[in-house]
């Protein structure tokens, strides 16, 4: 414990020098303009921004990265209590009575509400994640390919059932993620797939096109889609002065915010798209727990400090599977994966050992981050959501350029171009039927992982498929697989015995 | 249930193409395994999406993905991708400056910026601006095209 605490004042060293501390603010800028931004969420916003980072050290690229993620996350919550409009999913439960507040004349407390409640989970998060990565980390050396392989399909599985409507549908758009992944040189044997003589498809399909073709360029054509009336709403500007909350809010808030955080941490733990289970989780509880349980969705405080806090601290603890096990839960760490990789970094069981200055200079870069964030959006927060007065006309047209712009800056190539506009099209027609684009993005990632581990896996044992469930921790994690497949099927069939006998 | 067809049909296509490859054993597998197994898995699933949908009904599953869209949408869209493959088609030809210029003047108009005096200024400024940051100050090689620049 000790030592990571040691480690931890390394950290600090590492991310307080001030080029480290200039890229960390310039994250988390960029990424409160684009969580408030319309059309282009965190996912879009670290894919295109990975390419500006290419000139830098790892350590450096990936603070500013992590920064424009928690930044994003920020400004999504901005959009949810001023406009009525998440900027990203996790936001959603804001709006509830964030724009209730806000329609009250209260937009200042529930913005500052969020500020603290973050800083406070970004606080609590930081110490969890000091003392529970290193010995998950040790943990994880256990992890052998069958057991990264029934960890993916678990991941996989929990992911698909927790977006979206339907199972099946995220199911599909998974297996099309593992397909495209296929596409290039096989892992195993460097054999040709899927390649059709050209060698563009021989490098495998850019994830970064895929992310910021199905989520930014899919965005912008579904606003395209809809009529101007829907995109022209009114913006609740707060005042400087109205932006503090008062000692009763701080005082019913402090303990939302601390379930919150609690909550959130080990939500962020498990596979899925966290941030979103956690607020939809932390917003439950509080209207249980609440003696005034009619006062949500009227513009509770507690509404809005739990489901944030939950937030915030469920995208850091997000970063331990990450960090520890190479393994993403989430599109926006799979995509931070994507830019570990390019930097040359392989995360893992052995980055703490072997890059001790990167794990722990992001780490402490995440409070300074939290820290800046809380100096940020406290008394700039009517400057940002300035940025909402610019009509979507000219916006989208802006979201384009730069798309297409960042998009030819990653490998210098068209085709990079071609396959963004064909994935948000895609993207486009996906949101229009209602299937979801996470599954097939982390898929896409995450497939040449599978297909390795699936195979070692066989090969060790001599093709016998018994591997996976021999193994104690792969049999939990299949086990926990089959009952997240079985669930669904349950509830289905009773509430048509229900149906029929109601 | 024409969307759930289409991917039966792709994981069909994929599942074709893999046995072309090498499959191999279970104990040593092919370059083909992999994706035939989740070839064969996606047609599994869309198949049984598909009969759902059947047996569901039509109606009730039109019903369920309308999406809200204006008039002019159709139009408006097909305009407003149809420049982003210009766009790209003449990248590397035209330039950056230039393909930045001209796509913001025609993704303004598309979606109601219809007065030149704005549109122009507000696409020449854009063009300008995005040339400074990426190719003087972040020094990243765009295609300079015919125009040189």
């Amino acid at each position: 414990m000790l030592e990571s605490l040691q480690h931890l004042i390394n950290g600090f060293g590492i991310a307080g020098t001030a080029q480290n501390l200039l890229y960390c603010l310039a994250g988390c800028i960029v990424g409160t303009l684009i969580g408030v931004l319309p059309g282009i969420g965190p996912i879009a916003g670290i894919a295109l921004l990975i390419p500006a980072t290419f000139s830098l050290n790892p350590t450096s690229a990936i603070i500013m990265l992590a920064g424009i993620y928690y930044g994003a996350m920020y400004g999504g919550s901005t959009t949810s209590i001023l406009l009525n409009v998440p900027g990203e999913t996790a936001s959603v439960i804001t709006c509830i009575d964030g724009y209730r507040m806000a329609q009250k004349g209260r937009a200042g407390p529930a913005l500052a509400i969020v500020a603290i409640g973050s800083f406070i989970a970004g606080t609590i998060g930081l110490f969890g994640l000091v003392f529970l990565a290193p010995p998950l980390a040790e943990a994880a050396l256990a992890f052998g390919p069958p057991e990264y392989f029934s960890l993916m399909v678990f991941g996989f599985i929990v992911l698909s059932n927790v977006t979206g409507k339907s199972l099946i549908k995220s199911l599909m758009m998974a297996l099309i993620g593992l397909i495209i992944g296929t596409i290039g040189i096989d892992p195993v044997t460097g054999d040709a797939r899927f390649a059709f003589g050209s060698t563009y498809l021989l490098g495998g399909i850019e994830f970064v096109a895929v992310a910021i073709g199905l989520f930014g360029i899919g965005e912008v054509l579904t606003n395209v889609n809809q009529p101007s009336e829907m995109l022209d709403q009114g913006v609740i500007m707060p005042r400087f002065r109205e932006l503090y909350p008062s000692l009763q809010d701080l005082k019913k808030s402090m303990g939302s915010i601390l379930r919150g955080t609690l909550s959130g941490f080990g939500i962020g733990l498990v596979p899925g798209p966290a941030p979103v289970i956690a607020t939809y989780a932390s917003y439950m509880i509080e209207k249980k727990i609440s003696k005034h349980p009619e006062e949500f969705g009227q513009g509770a405080i507690e509404g809005v400090a739990g489901p944030e806090s939950a937030n915030n601290s469920a995208c850091q603890s997000a970063f331990i599977p990450l960090f520890v096990l190479g393994i993403p839960f989430a599109p926006p760490t799979a995509i931070l994966l994507g830019a570990l990789l390019i930097h040359g970094v392989s995360p893992g069981p052995l980055l703490i050992s072997q890059h001790p200055g990167l794990f722990w200079g992001v780490i402490a870069s995440m409070y300074i981050g939290n820290f800046i964030l809380l100096v940020l959006n406290l008394p700039f927060v009517p400057l940002f959501a300035n940025i909402l007065r610019i009509p979507k006309k000219i916006l989208l047209p802006l979201v384009i350029l730069f798309c297409i712009t960042g998009m030819y800056t990653v490998n210098n190539s068209v085709s990079d171009i071609w396959v963004m506009l064909l994935f948000g099209a895609l993207g486009f027609l996906m949101r229009k039927w209602a299937y979801e684009g996470a599954p097939l993005l982390l898929a896409l990632v995450l497939g040449p992982r599978l297909e390795v581990a699936f195979r070692q896996s066989l090969m060790i044992s001599h093709g016998d498929f018994g591997i996976f469930i021999n193994r104690p921790i792969s049999m939990v994690f299949l086990l926990a697989t089959a009952l997240f497949l079985i669930i669904p099927l349950i509830r289905m069939i009773f509430k048509k015995t229900s149906k029929e006998g109601g | 249930m024409i969307v759930g067809i289409v991917i039966f049909a792709f994981g069909a296509i994929t599942a074709l193409l893999s046995l072309k490859m090498p499959i191999g054993t279970f104990r040593m597998a092919g370059t083909g395994m992999f994706p035939l197994s989740l070839g064969i898995l996606l047609m599994i699933l869309s198949g049984a999406f598909v009969l759902k949908g059947f047996f569901q009904g039509k109606k009730e599953q039109a019903k369920k993905e309308a999406p809200i869209e204006s008039p002019e949408s159709p139009i408006q869209m097909g305009l407003f991708l149809g420049s982003m493959v210009l766009a790209a088609a003449f990248f590397n030809l035209l330039g950056y400056p230039l393909t930045s210029f001209l796509l913001m003047v025609s993704l303004l108009k598309i979606l109601g910026v219809k007065r030149w005096r704005v549109n122009i200024p507000l696409s020449l400024v854009t063009a300008v601006g995005s040339y400074f940051l990426f190719v003087k100050w972040l020094e990243i090689p765009l295609p300079k095209g015919w125009i040189g620049i």
